[in-house]
């Protein structure tokens, strides 16, 4: 009986995971910690379908056939529910034709004014057409959602996080199908030759070994999320100068145990919070959890750094910037810093 | 007397009369049958005997004690049931169903010594079932799981074990429908052990039962019950008349009659 | 024939009890020993590295030791919690979680989840599951009481289930209000983690499993004259109400603890009492404390493979629970009656 009621429990968590559940958008904290567990959490586990967590997606997955015949004129009505990918339109000048984003868009203070449709799990699909979009950003993975524009003969832009490079390469596909090729290159250079900056200004510094940790149950060493060697945190630490402790493992995330840090005694750890709710005085306070194991490096040295800022957690225009706070942390020296 | 039941009466709350003022005696030695259709209260009153349910008003004394009145332990060590049907929730062998009558006579923590396996022993001998000691419950046959019960049920009552001689009260064997799961052959099985346990060993038994051949077969006295009242009570001879097993039943006395002198007269 | 029986029953199941109990000190002591990082028993108990840099000791005492510890606590309390409440309903199938317990539990969970961080006063996870269960509890027990004296067990198994039900509607009302990452905590929460990393979890609940195991002590052998049915029970001379009522405080706080500690992990519960029982038979004084034993080795083996079988990554103990104990499930639904 009770195996049943738990098998239901977790199937119906599932179900609601899945299913476009159509009231309105507005569910959840807001903050682009959404953005983050898209990208990283396991969410097959929640039924929510990767393509392969270990295998980098290269964006913008074909769909539907409809698509070709409207990329002829650029579309002038666009919504966009991943918020990297509203950001990337803002950034090229497209955030005029931006008229619908998902209910977790924070960025750029635009985004205030336009209409919420939902999110990755709960697309409001009548609101979504009621805006009369000619072009929709969706994630690879809402397949129902893409059937069903499909069928309305609305295109779709297909897009999965996936790693560093692939975020240029979205921006330069995105130019092209929204009708700013010129404003999109430019931006995906500048973002290339910032982080190029970043990587000659760290390079031939010893790299410290680095556990990037983006969850963890406040106030205990439980339920600890790290980056693992996939991905575009991954890549982000690996250009901000650090050595990924746990980059042989081929996954984009990995639960970590107490005794996987005490193995791989990372020299730094580096938490990635959310800007909201993370004051000074929590992070403080969420420091000294880690003093329980002192034969870590990075906890006897006092290298744990808690950085409480979204751009960290979305792989958008602003990554160049994430990585910059990534590596001021990392070689304090090489930004001539305290 | 050594059971006596005065003016029971009992209602579940917020519904009918079962019994509506029951008054008899139990002698000790005896083999009494209480006689009666289905949903006459016979099964209520053995309840109500055994301290399962609390009469609405009324008593029952036991041994010249209000049986309300009597601790827990002392009451089951005087007074065992053998209920209509067992069914375990999980799989005891025989042995451990018997040594299960010993609880009232052991402390919280106490486990089973010689004088309580002997006891076992011994009522399983005196019911014909020593050979199944060690089979699961679960695969005896209905004849023989009543038998085992009613061992169970002598086991609670043996005081021998603690040496205290029960002048005070002698033990009370009850039983609900002893025969009414079962086909003919353990039904004289289950009534040649009832007659050997009053013969040769004084037990005190107090049944009920629906089918009159069995009372008349076992019992020395019967108690007819109908709708709550008793409306007759003596030896079965005497209570068994073509017009009161009519009334008992509702059948016309003619049919009643032939039905007595084929299944009852041709028994006794 | 004559049979001439010299000792109980009983006796003969001792020497199992004891060896469930070798298998559990064998389990708890050899598990920190094991894991994917190879450590040396002479430098974890070197005296001469200080404990702040000896890493074999760090891992030792604050990796593997808590864990190991909590499985055993965790694995024991859920055992015998299955074999109380199993005995309390008179039905085999019966799990801890069956009445409503854990739906209290992963209610309080997913609140501390979701509104933890911007509302501290919902506590810590462990805190707020405990909590949950309690509540759970209480309110079957209000259900079940309300209408007459003592529990009736189809009364108490109706009120459960619909506990369970409404708490399960509260959760997914709940989760309606929580974003991605919160889901996934829960979600993950209900797969069970004995990762404590500190002994604070263990020793808080630690009190709560001795008080119910000390109403346990009591009720080995009220269960046994249960199986036999109430009225046969108490006309046996046990203290029904009493007998029930201590059954099912007990079995929820030890659920409850256990739950607060590790998360909902399934199947110990349930087949741990069940093997047991294939090899002492059914009598509750050998049944509870094997397997409070073996269900304590039980599932500090079955974290030691979680965390090693695919090494550097972890199972989630509950799926490695599952995988052993589905398999195990079905085979007694069908093979055996």
């Amino acid at each position: 009986m009770k195996l049943v009621s738990r098998i239901c429990l977790v199937a119906s968590l599932v179900v609601l995971g899945v299913g476009p559940t159509g009231t309105s958008g507005t569910t959840g904290t807001p903050g682009p910690w959404n953005e983050l567990a898209l990208a990283i959490f396991p969410l097959k586990m929640t039924g929510i379908r990767f393509l392969g967590p270990d295998v980098p997606v290269v964006p913008d997955v074909p769909v539907g056939p409809t698509s070709a015949v409207y990329q002829r004129s650029s579309p002038r009505r666009i919504i966009s529910i991943i918020p990297a990918v509203t950001e990337m339109l803002f950034a090229m000048g497209a955030g005029e034709q931006v008229v619908g984003v998902s209910s977790y868009d924070r960025y750029p203070a635009a985004v205030a004014s336009r209409e919420r449709v939902g999110a990755l799990l709960d697309p409001n699909v009548e609101r979504i057409f009621a805006l009369k979009p000619d072009l929709v950003v969706v994630y690879g993975t809402q397949q129902e959602l893409i059937a069903r524009l499909d069928r309305a003969g609305v295109p779709t832009f297909g897009y999965q996080h996936a790693g560093l490079a692939d975020i240029t390469i979205t921006i330069r596909r995105l130019g092209q199908r929204v009708g700013r090729s010129q404003e999109a290159e430019r931006l995906a250079a500048q973002i290339e030759r910032n982080i190029e900056e970043i990587r000659q200004r760290v390079s031939g510094r010893p790299r410290p070994r680095t556990a990037l940790l983006f969850d963890r149950e406040s106030g205990t060493l439980r339920g600890m999320y790290a980056s693992a060697g996939v991905g575009f945190m991954h890549d982000m630490l690996e250009v901000a100068g650090g050595a990924d402790a746990f980059a042989d493992v081929k996954r984009q995330s990995l639960q970590l145990s107490a005794e996987m840090l005490l193995a791989r005694a990372p020299e730094v750890i580096v938490e990635i919070q959310s800007s909201e709710g993370w004051n000074a005085e929590k992070i403080e306070r969420e420091r000294t959890v880690w003093q329980t194991l002192t034969s870590v490096p990075a906890v006897r040295t006092g290298r744990i750094h808690i950085l409480a800022d979204d751009r960290l957690s979305i792989p958008g225009p602003r990554v160049a910037d994430a990585i910059r706070l990534l590596a001021r942390v990392l070689h304090p020296a090489a930004f001539g810093a305290q | 007397m050594l059971l006596e039941a005065a003016d029971l009466v009992f209602a579940y709350p917020g519904g009918p009369q079962i019994l509506e003022g029951v008054s008899f005696g139990v002698a000790d030695g005896a083999l009494v049958g209480v006689l009666g259709p289905n949903g006459s209260g016979k099964t209520t009153l053995l309840h109500l005997i055994a301290r399962s349910l609390r009469p609405t008003s009324g008593h029952v004394r036991l041994g010249g004690a209000d049986v309300s009145s009597l601790p827990r332990r002392l009451l089951a060590r005087r007074l065992a049931v053998v209920p209509q049907e067992t069914v375990l929730a999980f799989d005891y062998s025989v042995l451990e169903i018997v040594l299960m009558g010993r609880y009232p006579h052991l402390g919280v923590f106490e486990v089973e010594g010689p004088g309580d396996l002997s006891a076992a022993m011994t009522a399983l001998e005196s019911t014909g079932t020593a050979q199944l000691a060690d089979r699961p419950f679960r695969t005896l046959s209905g004849g023989e799981k009543q038998r085992v019960m009613i061992a169970s049920a002598l086991a609670q009552l043996d005081d021998s074990a603690v040496g205290t001689t029960t002048d005070d009260a002698a033990p009370l064997l009850l039983l609900d429908e002893p025969t009414a799961s079962l086909d003919l052959r353990y039904q004289l099985e289950v009534a040649s052990l009832l007659r050997r346990l009053h013969d040769r060993r004084h037990v005190t038994i107090l049944l009920t039962t629906h089918d009159l051949r069995f009372a008349a077969s076992v019992c020395t006295r019967v108690i007819l019950l109908s709708k709550g009242h008793v409306i007759a009570e003596g030896p079965p001879t005497e209570v068994l008349t073509p017009s009161r097993v009519g009334e008992l039943y509702e059948i016309d006395p003619e049919m009643a009659s032939g039905v007595i002198s084929a299944e009852i007269r041709g028994w006794t | 024939m004559t049979l001439h029986k010299t000792a109980s029953p009983l006796r003969r199941g001792l020497p199992i009890v004891a060896l469930c109990f070798v298998t559990m000190v064998a389990a708890v002591l050899a598990a920190p020993f094991i894991g994917s990082t190879p450590i040396r028993a002479r430098e974890v108990f070197s005296p001469t590295v200080a404990f702040a840099d000896n890493v074999d000791a760090q891992i030792f005492f604050i990796a593997r030791l808590p864990r190991a510890l909590a499985a055993a606590l965790v694995g024991g309390a859920l055992a015998a919690a299955g074999v109380v409440f199993q005995g309390l309903l008179r039905n085999p199938l019966a799990t801890p979680y069956t009445l409503g317990v854990s739906a209290g539990a992963a209610l309080g969970a997913m609140l501390a989840i979701t509104f933890g961080a911007s509302w501290p006063v919902v506590g810590s996870v462990e805190l707020a599951s405990l909590t949950g269960a309690l509540v759970a509890v209480f309110v079957v027990y209000l259900l079940a009481t309300a209408r007459q004296q003592g529990l009736s067990s189809t009364v108490l198994l109706l009120a459960g289930v619909t506990l369970n039900a409404f708490f399960s509607a509260l959760i997914l009302f709940v989760q309606y209000a929580s974003d991605y990452a919160q889901i996934f905590r829960a979600l993950r929460w209900l797969m069970g983690d004995l990762d404590v990393v500190s002994y604070r979890p263990i020793l808080s609940a630690l009190p709560l499993v001795a008080i119910a195991f000390a109403g346990f002590a009591f009720l080995a052998r009220p269960l046994n004259l249960l199986a036999l049915g109430a009225d046969a029970a108490g006309t046996r001379g046990v203290d029904i109400e009493r007998a029930q009522r201590i059954a099912f405080l007990g079995g929820s706080l030890a659920t409850g603890a256990a739950v607060s500690v590790g998360g909902p992990i399934g199947f110990v519960g349930i087949i741990v009492p069940h093997l047991v029982r294939l090899v002492v038979g059914a009598d509750h004084r050998l049944v509870l404390p094997a397997s409070t034993f073996f269900g304590a080795a039980f599932l500090v083996v079955c974290d030691m493979i979680a965390r090693t079988v695919i090494a550097p990554i972890e199972l989630p103990v509950g799926v490695v629970t599952a995988v052993i104990g589905g398999p195990f499930f079905l085979w007694l639904l069908l093979g055996k009656r």
